[in-house]
């Protein structure tokens, strides 16, 4: 019964109307930046970060969480309608659902996008409630052995399952560790890496960082390229589909659900690995592959279901191990550490409401999510006709309003400057800014925990192998490593992400 | 397709840049953390890991680089200066306004620069935009939520 006492005071934390408006607001975020091209989530939660701290700790948790998963409903709006993905994580949505629009079936499409969408929500939700404590209970026998076996394995596993080069995801991580070290090291109390600037000694900000790789150099490389529109196919006539679309979508639903839910909790999975794979799947499953790119609803449900799932179980390894498996976690982590909450195994049992708050608002949220898509739609749609030009003004108050605020100071401002070249060099270079991040947040915990172990085990470093848990992490990221070297598996791995370069 | 003149021409060109990146960041590293004590494995100093890991970036960084020099031909992509430009130089006059000018000066010339970069931009909607985002970036972030920043020069 302690699950379902769980579940109640979950409800009841996120039904107070603090947490509702700020569930709605997330949520109607979301959506905007999903159906706009050229904002993500990333870069949106990058930008509101800083906002998050004149807000209760929860609240800020729930609004930042609908503006991730918003972005996947928003997204496929425009991807159905207008052939412009608003998201990476609907890119497939777009290939057979402008072509259902295109044949008048565009009100199916979104309709069939969004219950998959809210049943894959659901069943992800109920995942990670079920899912957390049993993670949790065991992430709490952890030592800091585990717990650096346990960074390098995310650490390695993102860096697979990003898209592009492996060896300059590490050399990313590598830099985004490095970072994390800046300021005054804890246990000596030496400055390092400051080049002398005092504003460096207490490290950089989370916040610098993120706006600036994602916020600032986002928006000039969207500058760059014009802007291109679509226009939409067709009016929406009828919103419900037919009972043969039903009958050959809920299968796909299932699938896209079983797989996103899994692969949102690898490390350096989420919505859009989640999408991609489920498609593929569809299409080796399906009787007749040729559907495929004509208008097939199985490509909208599967992939629409995968990606929502996928950005919901994203959250496990986060609020159980304190490890954020993609950017986007790694922003959640940081919103946390603005409100001194250490992510991990621990904020279940000491702060129960915030993460059964937490869990439950997805769910509302999810449902909130279903009225403003579906019966909203129209509005949506004309958002589209607002140009670039006169958004990105807007987006540059926020980015630079935002970093000031953190410790009301401009140094970090011009920071931001530096890191927002640095982050369109990555673009220009293909560096995914991502594991960077990763690797920014991991770094003082990663130190922290091989200081502890070497320390226990007096700088013997079989510490790590004799302990079982962290001994198969270990071998799981060797066995990594290991298998991206096999050709073939290269060689599919590169197919596999030729797709969403395209 | 690639045409004939360039099948035969290796480097490329993201890689040789990330190469570059990673060799001088990897060289910083190693140089902001000469004077930092090393320790040993028991007792890490605060240089042990920086270091490491600072040698472990140069290290990739001269790898991406030969790969890159070894792999076919590709370009690096449209770079357009003026977007580049003029967004960088738009928030590093914030940074300047900010502490010392106030967040009027700060927001107009962060908003009326920064919408230069778009060339389509008109006149008359940067000065539309000027009024409205400043007006709503002193009651959203000064008056709202209480961000300390001065309004004015005085």
């Amino acid at each position: 019964m302690e699950f379902f006492d769980s579940l109640i005071l979950g409800f009841s934390t996120a039904v107070t109307p603090t947490n509702l408006l700020f569930c709605l607001i997330g949520a109607l975020l979301g959506t905007l930046i999903g159906v706009l091209p050229g904002i993500g989530p990333t870069a949106t939660l990058a930008i509101l970060l800083p906002i998050t701290f004149f807000l209760p700790p929860l609240a800020a948790l729930i609004m930042l969480a609908g503006i991730f998963y918003g972005a996947q409903y928003g997204g496929s709006t425009t991807a159905i309608l207008v052939n412009l993905p608003g998201e990476a994580s609907s890119v497939v949505t777009a290939i057979d659902g402008y072509q259902m629009a295109k044949q008048g079936r565009a009100g199916a499409a979104l309709a069939i996008a969004a219950l998959g969408s809210f049943f894959a929500g659901t069943v992800s939700t109920i995942g990670l409630a079920v899912a957390g404590p049993t993670l949790a209970g065991f992430a709490l026998s952890f030592g800091p052995a585990e717990y650096f076996s346990l960074t390098i394995f995310g650490l390695l596993c993102a860096t697979i399952l990003a898209s592009g080069s492996v060896i300059k995801a590490i050399g990313m991580i590598g830099i985004g560790l490095l970072l994390g070290w800046v300021g005054t090291d804890v246990n000596s109390g030496s400055e390092r890496l400051t080049f002398g600037a005092v504003e460096l000694f207490d490290g950089i900000e989370f916040v610098v960082i993120a706006v600036g790789l994602f916020g600032i150099a986002e928006i000039i490389v969207n500058l760059e390229t014009p802007e291109s529109r679509g226009l939409i196919a067709t009016k929406i006539t009828s919103l419900w589909p037919t009972r043969d679309d039903f009958r050959k979508a809920w299968p796909a639903v299932l699938r896209g659900t079983g797989l996103g839910t899994f692969l949102g909790i690898l490390p350096g999975g989420g919505a859009t690995l989640s999408a991609f794979s489920a498609y593929t799947l569809e299409k080796k499953v399906s009787r007749n592959p040729k559907e495929f790119g004509r208008g097939a609803i199985q490509g909208v449900a599967g992939p629409e279901a995968a990606n929502n799932a996928g950005a919901q179980s994203s959250f496990i390894p986060l609020l159980t191990l304190g490890i954020p498996s993609n950017a986007v976690m790694a922003m959640l982590l940081g919103a946390m550490t603005i409100h001194g909450i250490t992510p991990g195994p621990s904020v279940m049992h000491n702060q129960p409401d915030l993460f059964w708050g937490l869990i439950a608002s997805m769910w509302i949220g999810n449902l909130m999510l279903l009225v403003i898509n579906l019966p909203l739609i129209g509005l949506w749609v004309k958002l589209l006709t607002v140009p670039y030009r006169l958004l990105y003004p807007a987006i540059l108050v926020f980015c630079c309003v935002g970093v000031y605020s953190v410790s009301n100071r401009a140094f970090d401002v011009a920071l931001a400057v530096g890191f927002g070249f640095l982050g369109y060099l990555f673009r220009k270079a293909k560096c995914e800014p991502g594991p960077l991040l990763l690797g920014f947040v991991l770094g003082p915990l990663l130190e922290t925990n091989l200081r502890r172990a070497m320390l226990i085990s007096q700088g013997s470093p079989s510490v790590f192998i004799e302990r079982p848990i962290s001994l198969a992490l270990l071998i799981a990221s060797a066995a990594l490593f290991v298998l991206l070297l096999v050709p073939a598996i290269r060689k599919t791995r590169e197919e596999a992400f030729v797709e969403e370069e395209a | 397709m690639a045409n004939r003149s360039e099948l035969g021409r290796k480097g490329n060109k993201p890689d040789l840049l990330a190469g570059l990146i990673f060799i001088v960041i990897g060289a910083l590293g190693l140089w902001a953390g000469r004077d930092l004590r090393m320790g040993n494995a028991a007792m890490m100093g605060p240089g042990y890991l920086p270091l490491i890991v600072s040698a472990l970036i140069l290290l990739i960084g001269l790898g991406v680089t030969i790969m890159g020099l070894m792999s076919s031909s590709e370009p690096i992509g449209v770079i357009r200066l003026r977007p580049l430009l003029i967004i960088l130089l738009a928030v590093a006059g914030f940074a300047y306004a900010a502490g010392s000018l106030g967040f009027i000066i700060a927001a107009a010339w962060l908003i009326g620069i920064g919408s230069l970069a778009d060339p389509e931009t008109r006149l008359r909607e940067i000065a539309a935009s000027i009024v409205v985002l400043t007006i709503f970036g002193i009651l959203v972030f000064i008056v709202g939520l209480g961000v300390q920043m001065p309004l004015g020069p005085f």
